[in-house]
Order: C-alpha cells, then sequence, then structure tokens
C-alpha cells in the first residue's frame, strides 16, 4: 500500500453513467487483488474534499482498471477524466476476496456497480479452471453490465427491477437454487440486495461460505478516523481494513431508510 | 538560513515537552500512530495525539458515522477507542521507541474519570502528555457537553493536575459562551497550554429519504469549512493567556499554518486534512523554514501573533 500517481490511459463509457477507466499503476498492478481497493483524490480542493474509494476491477500487467458509476460531485469528476490525467491514489487497501483454490463451482451475486469487483475474480476463477455463475441485478436494461466485457465461460444471470433486461425482479430470486450447486459464493451490491441475499443464504444453505464485499461511507482508509465502522458478529470493524471483503454471515444488516414518497 | 521551529510545551511541568517542529496530528485523525507509520514518515512530526482515550472500551455509534459536507465533513463516531488499560499496556510500549512524542487525548464523562486516566497515563513510558478532551460533541453527560464553563474546566484541570508531572493541554470546544474565560479557567487551575478548536455541531439531511444521514443525527464538523472561525477563536484566546495556544481547524498547507500563527498559535495541528493528503504535515513542516524566512524572521516564535493590532512589525 502506497500513495503514487497514476496516469490515466484510456476512459471508456460501458453503460449508462459508468465508465472504466485504465490507470498505469506500476508495481501497484501487480499487488492489487479483486475485493481490495484504491483511495482516489478527485479534486485538489474542496470539491470533494475527501478522497473517494474505487474497487480495483480489473488487473493487467501494470495497469489497473476502475468502474466508476457517476453518482455524485467525485464520482463525477472521475467519469470525466481524461487521457493523460494524473490520479492521486492511495492504495491498493483493504482485504479482498479469497478465492478458495479447492472450488470447483462458483456463484457470484453483484448488483449495480457491485459487479465492479466481481469481474476480475470471475477472470481469475475461470483461469483456475473453475465453473462460474455470475447473477447480476439493476434497476434496468442500461445499468445492466455488458456480457461482452465478460470471459465466455461465465454463465450470466440478469434480473431487472422493470424487466427490461431478464428476469423481472430481484437477483436474489435467481440464487435459490444455484446456491446448493456452488461451493463457493461471492457478492457485492447495495446494501438492501446484500442484506436480502443474506437472508437467502440464512434459509436455504446457512453452512454455505459467502463473502461480501461492504460499502461504506468512507474517510481516511487507513483505519484512523473510524468513519466506515460498520456492525458484526465479531463486534464494531472497519470496512477499509478488517473488509471490504466479510463473511456475510458475520454483518449485522441495519435498516436504510427508505426513499421519500414510495410509501416506505 | 537556520530558522528555528522547535517549541516547548510545559515549561513550568515536571516533564517538559520539546516539539522538533511545531506541526503535531489532531486526535482522532491519526489513530494511535501506528496506522500512518507504513505509508509516511511518521518520526518527522512535531507529536502525534492519539485518539480519544476513556476509562472502559467503547463500541461507538452505529452508522453511518461520517459524511462529507461542503469543505469538510461531519463525523459521529462516538469515541470508539480500546480504554485506557490497553492503550497503557499495549500502544505505549510501542510509543517508547519513536522519536517523535505521542500525546493522549482522554475523554472522561466525570472529573474523577479524568483524573484517574491522568494519574494511570502519568510515568508511563511512551506518553509524552496529556491533552483533556472536555469538548467532544457526541458524548453527553445528563444532556450537556462536559466542560462548557469556566468551572468544570478548572475543576477537571486541577483534578489532573493534581495527578501528573506530564504536561497538560486543554482542549477547547468552539461551542461555548465564552471561550476566553473557559481558556483562563484552565490556565489558572495549571493547564501548560489550551488547544482550540473541537468541532462544532452540525446536521446533513438525505433529501431522498427525508432523514439525518448519520445515524446519530448530529455530528461534529471538521476540515477547511471550520478555518476562519478557528483563526479567529486562536486570535482571541491568545490575547487573554499566557500558557501555548496550540491551534487546529482546517489546516491543510503552509498557508493555514501561517495564519494560526500570526492569530497567536505556537503550534498547530493537522486533522482531516490527512484523510485527504497523508502528507500534508511533512509537507507543512518541509516548507515552515522557508515561510519563516520569506517573512524575514529567523523562528516561528517571531511570526507569532503578529495579526494582533499594536504588536511590532
Ligand atoms: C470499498 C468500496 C469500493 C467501492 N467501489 C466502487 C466501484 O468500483 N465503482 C463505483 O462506482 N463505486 C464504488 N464505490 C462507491 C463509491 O465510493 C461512491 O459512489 C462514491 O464515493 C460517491 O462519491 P461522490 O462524490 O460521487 O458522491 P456523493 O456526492 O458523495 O454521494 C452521492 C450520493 O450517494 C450517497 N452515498 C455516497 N456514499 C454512500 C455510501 N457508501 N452508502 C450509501 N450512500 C452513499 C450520498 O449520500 C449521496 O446521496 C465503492 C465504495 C467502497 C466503500
Ligand atoms: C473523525 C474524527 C475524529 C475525531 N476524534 C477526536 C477525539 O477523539 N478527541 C478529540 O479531542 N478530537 C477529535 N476530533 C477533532 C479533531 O482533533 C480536531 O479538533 C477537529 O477535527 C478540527 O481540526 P481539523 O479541521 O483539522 O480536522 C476528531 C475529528 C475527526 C474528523
Amino acid at each position: 500500500m502506497k500513495l503514487f500517481t497514476a496516469f490515466v490511459l484510456d476512459n471508456e463509457e460501458i453503460m449508462r453513467a459508468t465508465n472504466v477507466l485504465t490507470l498505469r499503476a506500476g508495481q501497484v498492478a501487480r499487488s492489487a487483488s479483486p475485493g481490495q481497493f484504491l483511495h482516489i483524490r478527485c479534486d485538489d480542493g474542496c470539491a470533494p474534499f475527501l478522497r473517494r474509494p474505487m474497487s480495483v476491477y480489473r488487473t493487467e500487467r501494470d495497469t489497473i482498471q476502475l468502474m466508476i458509476r457517476d453518482v455524485g460531485a467525485g464520482s463525477a469528476r472521475l467519469v470525466r477524466a481524461r487521457s493523460g490525467d494524473p490520479l492521486d491514489c492511495l492504495g491498493p487497501l483493504g482485504r479482498g476476496f479469497h478465492l478458495d483454490s479447492h472450488a470447483r463451482n462458483v456463484l457470484m451475486v453483484g448488483g449495480g456497480y457491485g459487479v465492479a469487483p466481481l469481474v476480475g475474480l470471475a477472470e481469475r476463477a475461470v483461469h483456475q479452471g473453475m465453473s462460474v455463475t455470475l447473477a447480476v441485478g439493476a434497476a434496468s436494461a442500461e445499468l445492466i453490465f455488458p456480457p461482452s466485457l465478460l470471459p465466455e465461460e461465465v454463465e450470466y444471470l440478469v434480473a431487472t427491477d422493470d424487466g427490461s433486461a431478464g428476469h423481472r425482479g430481484y437477483v436474489t430470486d435467481l440464487v435459490g437454487e444455484r446456491l446448493a450447486w456452488a461451493d463457493a459464493v461471492y457478492a457485492c451490491g447495495p446494501l438492501p440486495m446484500m442484506a436480502a441475499l443474506a437472508r437467502v443464504v440464512r434459509d436455504a444453505a446457512p453452512r454455505k461460505r459467502v463473502q461480501v464485499a461492504m460499502e461504506e461511507r468512507m474517510g481516511c482508509a487507513m483505519g484512523v478516523c473510524l468513519g466506515c465502522v460498520i456492525e458484526t458478529t465479531r463486534g464494531p470493524l472497519r470496512v477499509c481494513t478488517e473488509g471490504p471483503v466479510f463473511d456475510i454471515r458475520q454483518i449485522v444488516w441495519r435498516d436504510e431508510p427508505a426513499a421519500l414518497g414510495t410509501g416506505g | 538560513m537556520y530558522v528555528d521551529l522547535q517549541v516547548e510545551i510545559g515549561v513550568n511541568a515536571k516533564v517538559p515537552l520539546t516539539l522538533r517542529n511545531p506541526v503535531m496530528v489532531a486526535s482522532g485523525t491519526f489513530g494511535y500512530g501506528t496506522e500512518y507509520a507504513r505509508l509516511i514518515d511518521i518520526q518527522r512530526l512535531g507529536a502525534i495525539v492519539c485518539k480519544g482515550i476513556t476509562v472502559r472500551p467503547r463500541r461507538g455509534n452505529r452508522g453511518p458515522r461520517i459524511v462529507e459536507t461542503p469543505g469538510g465533513m461531519l463525523n459521529a463516531i462516538g469515541l470508539q477507542n480500546v480504554g485506557i488499560r490497553r492503550l497503557v499496556d499495549e500502544k505505549a510500549p510501542l510509543w517508547v521507541q519513536w522519536d517523535v512524542p505521542v500525546i493522549v487525548n482522554i475523554a472522561g464523562d466525570t472529573v474523577d474519570e479524568f483524573a484517574s486516566m491522568a494519574g494511570q497515563l502519568d510515568g508511563v513510558p511512551g506518553v509524552a502528555g496529556i491533552e483533556l478532551n472536555i469538548s467532544c460533541p457526541n458524548v453527553w453527560e445528563g444532556g450537556r457537553v462536559i466542560g462548557e464553563d469556566a468551572a468544570t474546566t478548572a475543576a477537571i484541570t486541577e483534578a489532573v493536575r493534581a495527578r501528573t508531572g506530564l504536561p497538560v493541554l486543554v482542549k477547547l470546544s468552539p461551542e461555548v459562551a465564552d471561550i476566553c474565560g473557559v481558556a483562563r479557567a484552565a490556565e489558572e487551575a495549571g493547564a501548560d497550554a489550551v488547544s482550540l478548536i473541537n468541532t462544532l455541531v452540525g446536521m446533513k439531511i438525505d433529501t431522498r429519504t427525508g432523514r439525518p444521514v448519520l445515524a446519530n443525527v448530529t455530528g461534529g464538523l471538521s476540515g477547511p469549512a471550520i478555518r476562519p472561525v478557528a483563526v479567529w477563536l486562536v486570535y482571541a484566546v491568545s490575547q487573554v493567556v499566557g500558557i501555548p495556544v496550540v491551534g487546529m481547524g482546517g489546516i491543510a498547507s503552509i498557508e493555514d499554518v501561517l495564519e494560526f500563527i500570526l492569530a497567536g498559535a505556537t503550534a498547530v495541528q493537522v486533522g482531516t486534512a490527512t484523510f485527504a493528503e497523508p502528507r500534508t504535515a511533512l509537507d507543512i513542516i518541509d516548507q515552515l523554514p522557508d515561510a519563516v524566512c520569506a517573512r524575514g524572521r529567523a523562528s516561528v516564535h517571531e511570526l507569532r501573533g503578529l495579526a494582533h493590532s499594536g504588536r511590532d512589525r
């Protein structure tokens, strides 16, 4: 883990409001693994002031790729980065996914931009000869990760809220029967989706080891500010340091407030 | 040209504290000092103030605990910490081997708690000083922040003074009716320095959900957004006390440090800016000699308080 300047080599929009940034990262690229993240300065001043955490999406020799969804000031600036721009990065940070080398059948569950850390992991799993199923959920078709960017060996299951692609409904509807098949499960997505997955796992396969990459608002990403702490059965733990990847059974899920006007 | 950066805190304390330079890192923004050691050369810092410690370990607040706001952030960590026993047993032995002095920030719910922690820290190798957090906005006692008035501040400081020969810094809240009165009370009760400011209470509402973002509802505001408030209060307090004033609040650059020194600060602390740029304090230390020189002075002391009217320029 170190502070380094990464130059943007390429920036490509891959789906709505979502770009893949390719960074020249030297040695850091070799040491970064799926589930780990970089903490990136989006502005020299205060717009925004704090860094933003972004998962390692893919690595290749001395490059790191990030997949960034434009959701606010910081991510918008990253999405607008141009080739040649320097990015002030800190990383790689956190504990990534542990790819169990004995696993033969691997299930991955992603939601929204949460597929980012799963794609690189899927590539590694395929490379090691594992059978991989990736199930993703999103609001609608244009927010579904393009299948052309996935290795052909990966089975791809899709669910959308509005039914504009794949199954109409939740991605958790799709994983039930696959759980028994899978020796290892990896997940990343919005909190409510991950909480729903935890319930499905608890009911259908309570002994199944599911690794989930958690998200929380982050300050330092170095373990000092204790801002990204989540409740777990092991006590309060830092997403940046003990995570972001946790055993799904250890997470104590909290209720997220519903959006105004949704009757929730 | 040689520029004198050295700073003394607690010249009257049994164990005075000499800082190689006036730039420390603030409590709650540098953990126990060990975390950033892998990233930057922490030994070059003026001092490290560790995360606020309480008598018993605390699990802290529920999340979300932080959120960014214009020019800064709100935090409601809830003083999550390992407790004084583990600090003394596990952290202090590491600090003994460091060149950089470590000041322990303590937070009590009562005068007795402050006093007993001060007693526990006295004489512990590796502990160079004590900062009293009489102003943490997230921990309430009977609905009010402890130390919001001069009398409580005096009582806590006196009790701590009686239990330790270490330099004592009293950290002040900006959210009191009369911060100068509180500062004077701390000085009269035997404080070796006052440090200011702690965070200001604030709130952010998520317009999508209609609910406050922080589970704690309110949080402490820090970062560049609070800098003008901090500069003003350092300016005001340094005119009414004779002990060193340690200034903090939104410091992110050498310019900011100069402002605090000109306002009357003897030393400064870098807080939230470290999250954005971990090298902030070290960069400032590197730039300080030239900045002092460029203003025709040979030491930081000569710049101190120049903003006060009527001083020799
Ligand atoms: C370990 C980790 C890895 C991540 N990896 C990726 C990635 O690969 N790709 C990607 O696009 N994003 C990723 N994120 C999320 C990304 O960091 C945030 O989307 C980004 O910080 C938002 O910053 P902003 O300035 O764009 O938006 P802001 O203006 O800060 O926020 C926009 C909106 O989102 C809300 N929000 C911000 N952060 C959170 C949060 N943590 N939980 C709930 N609501 C939030 C805000 O309240 C606001 O309403 C990751 C986050 C973590 C913790
Ligand atoms: C995440 C966080 C945690 C903090 N924890 C403490 C603490 O435990 N004790 C304390 O006295 N001050 C604490 N503070 C306040 C800082 O030490 C400092 O007074 C304040 O943040 C203003 O400085 P800044 O704007 O440079 O951050 C904390 C601040 C932040 C941002």
